[in-house]
């Protein structure tokens, strides 16, 4: 017997701001989560590669691989409070679909948690022990890695699982253990690599814009530094242009149409993201030749609007595939405007603090 | 009903307390801490104290280890597992609170920053700025206590939100400003303890004596402020009608209060030592004083968990997520046809039914052979028995949510767990004590105390087992909610020696009195 398509109702206490401030904030702070995931999670592969490359400490790799173990913690530290803020936005939006898939994984979903505090502390371990570790210093290094890709993986799993509601049923039917996960769905593997290579990527240019200021700063370190992020961020952007064009194949017939004029918006942001894609490359690969002279502004601004363009196809991907299981005109909505607008005086006045903190401390460390 | 139900071996609520103790141990250290840094930095500069200003730096890494990795990471850990298990709950948490989320999540951002910071800013950044930071960091702490605090405390005593469902009247309930104290107060405690760690791993001297008495002051001046907290805490609850929650009609209340109440004494006890002598302390007495603390407030947190039951938002939302307004609409509807995640195929098998009746409203509490197991209960029951007891559960004094099984539903869920009853009959203990204990608690004791909640101690005065054993022949007819007696002969004679020996004639041993208020402590 086929098992009918099962959808939770949707929360019966209403929204307590418009469908639209939400979708606003999720992906406002979605993309402030991405940079510090990117520079965090592709840093670490980085620093891996690096690390393989080694040689005795004076070598250049070696040298960066010690520089980039440094700041990995901090990096943990900013992905995982930068993401806090749009997994509330996910759930209080979508909450009928990410507790479903989120329990139909649960273990799997679970392991995240204890997953998270064992590489966090193997960032910590990189940075505060580091040499001492002597020749299980690599092999941590690769485990940590290992843990935060499993991590990774486990989002892509619940990110996509959330949307394939056509087979919920047949899975927990077959079993409430909380052991699947979503390996059927042909956008799994697209979708996760599309995010690994991608922050390997933004971490070279983040890389490259660190080497300059090393250079400028009458530090010739900086010059391989440049170099290594320029070239991680040119090679591997050319390679999520193909991966991107899986992920699109991989997607349903009816979503994919929506991409190729079913909606007019949807196909716009595909032209755009190919279009960029091929200008990241072309001007990555031209920029690399002037060395740490490199023009970083124009690339950075591209590849800023590129991860809003994605961040909005991969909400096209989303709406486009729930299609008439998602009703958010439905929901009711009693907006707390009181409550939005201490937290918006909050927010301000959380960001003014932390820049006088870090100001502060750049000042303190180039004293 | 409206979500899956992840079947875990060990129960829902288990993992949820696993992570959550450790969590909030470590998360009200990240608060306190906070506080004896920045105060105890301050006083290390304006004494030019070199050595208290090590210490502090020293701390400081163990510090900012403990409570952004583990701390942040657990606490992010405990929204996962709720998810998990209580997603409705959740949802409810979020959608009327998202904007306290939000405003919480700010003081987070800025807490882990500011800790970031003040670690790597050791000996770079001036005194007075290093010093600013400390306050920022706690102060970013405390606010994004003060938030929690209305958000946890709202789902025990949501008070006036009940009727209007304004964010605020829920925000600041009736337990709002008591457990913000306990809190506080939890928070500086704790900070003292692991502040006694650190101090416990110096060299023996005069600097050791003089911070293990600093760190001891902060622990046990503290934990004044923790009792005189409970104390408030207790007056002001107001939701456990007549304590009956702590007379037994939550089996686990009475133990686990007195725990929380023994726990109390001990840790202030203990951090009495080290303030007063201060050579005496040791990192064996550290752990203890760490163990007991951290069980300590274990048991106030489940406490404060267990107290709501059956419900997750109390008088709102019960715990399988069924909604008190929608009551009236279940009990039209069926249980089956109020729970989205029925199988097709249990249209056709009566046990798959049982089944997927039994996740939707019995596995969010319950497991078989674990936490509020329910194997042992079915090992000595005939499917006669439980087919008479399961339309009864909402009477029973472990405060379960109502149950309003049709008469098909009722014989599903029967014979789903007559599935689940050991294939050999359920051995009965052969000493007489054990045995006469087992057999009040799969019969009376289900609903009953012996002198706490509905007490049976005074039905029995004086009357032999040959009278008591007569009324168990008729106490089916006495109140509707009360099934006539089912047990086997075996458990039969043992129950009538418990309520027998209940009520001892003056003189004898008082064995009533060896276990006040029965099996109370039994979860169930």
């Amino acid at each position: 017997m086929m098992p009918a398509v099962i959808v939770p109702a949707p929360d019966a206490l209403p929204l307590p701001a418009p469908v639209f401030l939400l979708q606003i904030l999720l992906h406002l702070t979605f993309l402030l989560h991405l940079v510090a995931m990117n520079a965090m999670l592709g840093g670490l592969i980085l620093t891996f590669y690096a690390r393989l490359k080694g040689g005795d400490p004076s070598a250049p790799w070696t040298k960066l691989a010690d520089t980039l173990s440094k700041v990995t913690p901090s990096l943990v530290a900013a992905t995982v409070t930068l993401g806090v803020a749009p997994l509330l936005f996910l759930q209080t939006i979508y909450g009928q679909f990410f507790f479903t898939s989120s329990i139909l994984m649960g273990w799997g979903w679970f392991s995240v948690v204890v997953v998270l505090i064992f590489a966090y502390y193997g960032t910590y371990l990189q940075s505060f022990k580091g040499r001492a570790l002597g020749g299980s210093r690599t092999p941590l290094l690769g485990v940590t890695l290992l843990l935060f890709l499993w991590i990774g993986f486990m989002f892509s799993n619940n990110t996509s699982l959330m949307l394939n509601v056509k087979e919920w049923a047949a899975m927990y039917f077959a079993s409430p253990k909380g052991l699947h996960l979503n390996l059927g769905d042909a956008q799994l593997a697209p979708r996760y690599m599309h995010m690994v290579l991608g922050s390997v990527a933004v971490a070279g240019l983040m890389l490259a814009w660190w080497g300059r200021a090393r250079v400028r700063a009458a530090d010739p370190s900086g010059e391989f530094m440049v170099t290594v992020g320029m070239n991680a961020f040119t090679w591997l952007t050319l390679v999520n242009i193909l991966i991107g064009l899986w992920y699109y194949v991989a997607q349903p017939a009816h979503v994919r149409k929506l991409f190729m004029g079913g909606d007019i918006t949807a196909t716009a942001l595909f032209g755009v993201g190919f279009v960029l894609g091929i200008v990241m490359v072309v001007a990555g690969f031209r920029g690399s030749k002037h060395g740490s002279r490199i023009e970083l502004w124009p690339l950075t601004m591209l590849t800023l609007i590129q991860l809003v363009t994605m961040i909005m196809m991969r909400d096209t991907v989303r709406n486009g595939t729930l299609g008439a299981d998602f009703r958010p005109a439905t929901f009711e909505v009693q907006p707390q405007v009181l409550n939005l607008v201490i937290f918006a005086v909050m927010l301000v006045g959380g960001l003014v603090l932390l820049f006088w903190m870090l100001r502060q401390f750049y000042v303190a460390w180039n004293r | 009903m409206n979500y899956p139900v992840w079947e875990l071996p060990m129960g829902g609520g288990v993992l949820i307390a696993v992570v959550s103790i450790l969590h909030v141990f470590v998360s009200h250290f990240a608060i306190g801490g906070g506080l004896w840094l920045v105060v105890t930095e301050m006083r290390a500069n304006r004494n030019r104290d070199l050595d208290l200003r090590a210490f502090v730096k020293r701390h400081s890494r163990f510090f900012l280890l403990l409570t952004l990795v583990f701390g942040a990471i657990s606490g992010v850990g405990i929204w996962t597992t709720i998810g998990l298990v209580s997603p409705h709950g959740t949802s409810a948490l979020i959608h009327g609170y998202v904007w306290g989320w939000a405003m919480e999540w700010v003081f987070f951002f800025i807490e882990i920053a500011a800790a970031i910071v003040y670690y790597y800013g050791w000996d770079k950044l001036n005194t007075n700025v290093h010093e600013a930071i400390g306050w920022i960091y706690f102060g970013a702490a405390f606010i994004s206590l003060v938030i929690i605090n209305g958000i946890i405390t709202f789902m025990l005593t949501p008070g006036g939100w009940l009727e209007n469902q304004n964010f605020w009247t829920g925000f600041f309930n009736p337990t709002y400003r008591p457990s913000l104290v306990i809190r506080t107060f939890a928070g500086t405690a704790i900070a003292g303890m692991f502040t006694l760690l650190t101090a416990a791993n110096l060299a023996r001297g005069n600097f050791r004596g003089r911070v293990t008495r600093w760190n001891a002051g902060w622990a046990f001046f503290s934990m004044l402020g923790v009792i005189g907290g409970a104390f408030w805490y207790k007056s002001a609850i107001g939701v456990w009608d007549a304590n009956e929650a702590l007379l037994g009609a939550i089996p686990v209340l009475p133990v686990v209060a007195g725990y929380f109440k023994i726990g109390l004494i001990i840790t202030t006890a203990l951090a009495v030592i080290p303030l007063l002598v201060p050579k005496l302390w040791n990192k064996g007495l550290v752990a203890v004083l760490l163990i007991v603390g951290l069980m300590t407030m274990g048991a106030g947190e489940w406490l404060r968990e267990a107290g709501r039951k059956p419900f997750v938002i109390n008088g709102y939302m019960y715990s399988t997520g069924m909604l008190v307004s929608d009551t009236a609409r279940v009990e039209d509807a069926g249980m089956a046809a109020s729970a989205r995640w029925i199988s097709p195929e249990a249209a056709t098998s009566e046990v798959r039914l049982g089944h997927d009746l039994y996740l939707a409203y019995c596995q969010v509490c319950h497991t078989m052979d674990g936490y509020n197991g329910l194997r042992p209960f079915l090992a000595q029951w005939d499917e006669e028995t439980v087919a008479s007891l399961v339309p009864l559960t909402g009477h029973m004094r472990a405060l379960m949510p109502p149950w309003y099984g049709t008469e098909e539903e009722n014989a599903a869920l029967t014979a789903y767990l007559m599935t689940e009853k050991p294939p050999e009959p359920g051995l009965w203990p052969a000493d007489p004590v054990a045995a006469e204990q087992l057999a009040w608690d799969i019969s009376c004791g289900l609903c009953h105390t012996v002198s706490g909640f509905r007490p049976l101690i005074d039905s029995f005065a004086g009357q032999s087992p040959e009278e008591i054993d007569g009324f168990l022949d008729e106490s089916g007819d006495i109140v509707d909610e009360m099934p006539a007696y089912f047990g086997t002969a075996e458990q039969r004679a043992a129950l009538v020696r418990f309520l027998h020996k209940m009520n001892p004639p003056e003189g004898a041993g008082d064995q009533a009195a060896a276990r006040p208020g029965g099996n109370e402590g039994r979860d169930s």
